[in-house]
């Protein structure tokens, strides 16, 4: 038995074989790509549904006030969850991953806890403004409906975003939670390994 | 350096820092990989602040830090111990020991001590850590103590 045990000469013994790099740079294309790619596409969807909520204005001419306040606030809910969306984006992809390791798992705590917040407060009030909006929204035309058809239609929004409100959206947050929690306590812990 | 020159010289390193760091020869792999694509997006943006090892190991170590992200699979010592002895043993078993004893560390400490075997400087480990370096010597130490006894308990 001995006390000094040559760790260098097992650790370089480690058997390697060194792939090509072509294989590599694909990859680093595909990833770059589809990274752009999403972000591209939730802009574009969101702001297409703007544009054509946008054009609705425009060409039927609504009278009501209510009307209007209801795609203002429509627009105006997605222009906020963009806008957050865009700005935590670039975040999650660079992180600068060129800092030390200390930094690093700081940055990614900071960039987790905000990203549990923009994932329950920002997910709940868009939802919220969205609804409000969608309501007042159709109040005109409900409003021109006889009594029954104008039931029948909010009973069916009112459903629709009942549906959301308490069965899609509190699975969402969450599924979402318990991850962002698992994460962020390990963070916590690997940072903890790092205290001078 | 071009990034052809980079994979050659670095491949072998950042594999092991990542084997190290994992003890599974696939996910290494995968993280080794994923390292160097990190590398070759990044390279155009690398200006000489600090050295090209430093650099690299420093982009290998948090990728192997985020590496939490997506693991959802279970963590290594809660699965049946049966799974990794049966792949094959393409090493001699003290090389082997020695990477699933640097596995079994709390994870900056397999980070500290890989890139101590790979005969880094203890000033650029404690730049790659985000340490000072006399925390650095110390952990060596302590890290090197730890594995010195568990060999021990192993060749008895």
């Amino acid at each position: 038995m001995t006390d000094n045990i040559d760790f260098k000469k097992y650790w370089n013994k480690q058997k390697i074989e060194v792939p090509a790099t072509e294989e590599l740079i694909r990859k680093a294309n595909q990833f770059k790509k589809k990274t752009h790619l999403k972000l591209i596409a939730a802009n574009l969807t969101l702001l297409i549904t703007c544009i054509g909520i946008g054009f609705i204005w425009y060409y039927y001419q609504p009278e009501f006030l209510t009307t209007k306040i209801g795609i203002i606030l429509c627009i105006i809910g997605m222009l906020v969850y963009l806008a957050f969306h865009n700005t935590l984006a670039p975040l999650l992809l660079k992180n600068s991953i060129e800092v030390d390791a200390k930094t690093q798992l700081q940055q990614l705590l900071t960039l987790k806890e905000k990203q549990r917040f923009q994932q329950t407060t920002l997910l709940n009030s868009y939802f919220i403004i969205l609804s409000l909006g969608i309501g007042l929204y159709m109040y005109e035309y409900a409003a021109r409906m006889t009594l029954p058809w104008a039931i029948v239609s909010y009973g069916i929004v009112l459903f629709w975003i009942g549906l959301n409100a308490f069965y899609f959206r509190p699975k969402i947050v969450e599924k979402q939670q318990t991850q962002l929690n698992r994460l962020i306590t390990q963070l916590v812990e690997l940072n903890k390994q790092l205290i001078d | 350096m071009t990034f052809d020159e980079i994979h050659e010289t670095y491949w072998p390193k950042v594999y092991r820092q990542c084997i190290g760091y994992i003890n599974d020869p696939d996910a290494a792999k995968d993280l080794a990989q994923e390292t160097f694509v990190k590398v070759w997006l990044q390279l155009p943006n690398f200006r000489n602040e600090s050295s090209i090892n430093t650099w690299i190991f420093r982009i290998a170590a948090n990728t192997c830090l985020r590496q939490i992200e997506k693991d959802k699979r279970m963590p290594k010592s809660e699965l049946p111990r049966q799974i990794f002895e049966d792949t094959p043993a393409n090493n001699e078993p003290r090389v082997q020991f020695l990477y699933k004893c640097i596995s079994e560390l709390p994870e900056i400490e397999r980070i500290i001590i890989s890139l101590e075997l790979e005969e880094l400087k203890q000033k650029e480990i404690a730049k790659i850590v985000g340490l000072s370096e006399g925390n650095v010597r110390v952990k060596i130490y302590r890290i090197k103590e730890k594995l010195t006894q568990k060999f021990q308990q192993h060749d008895r």
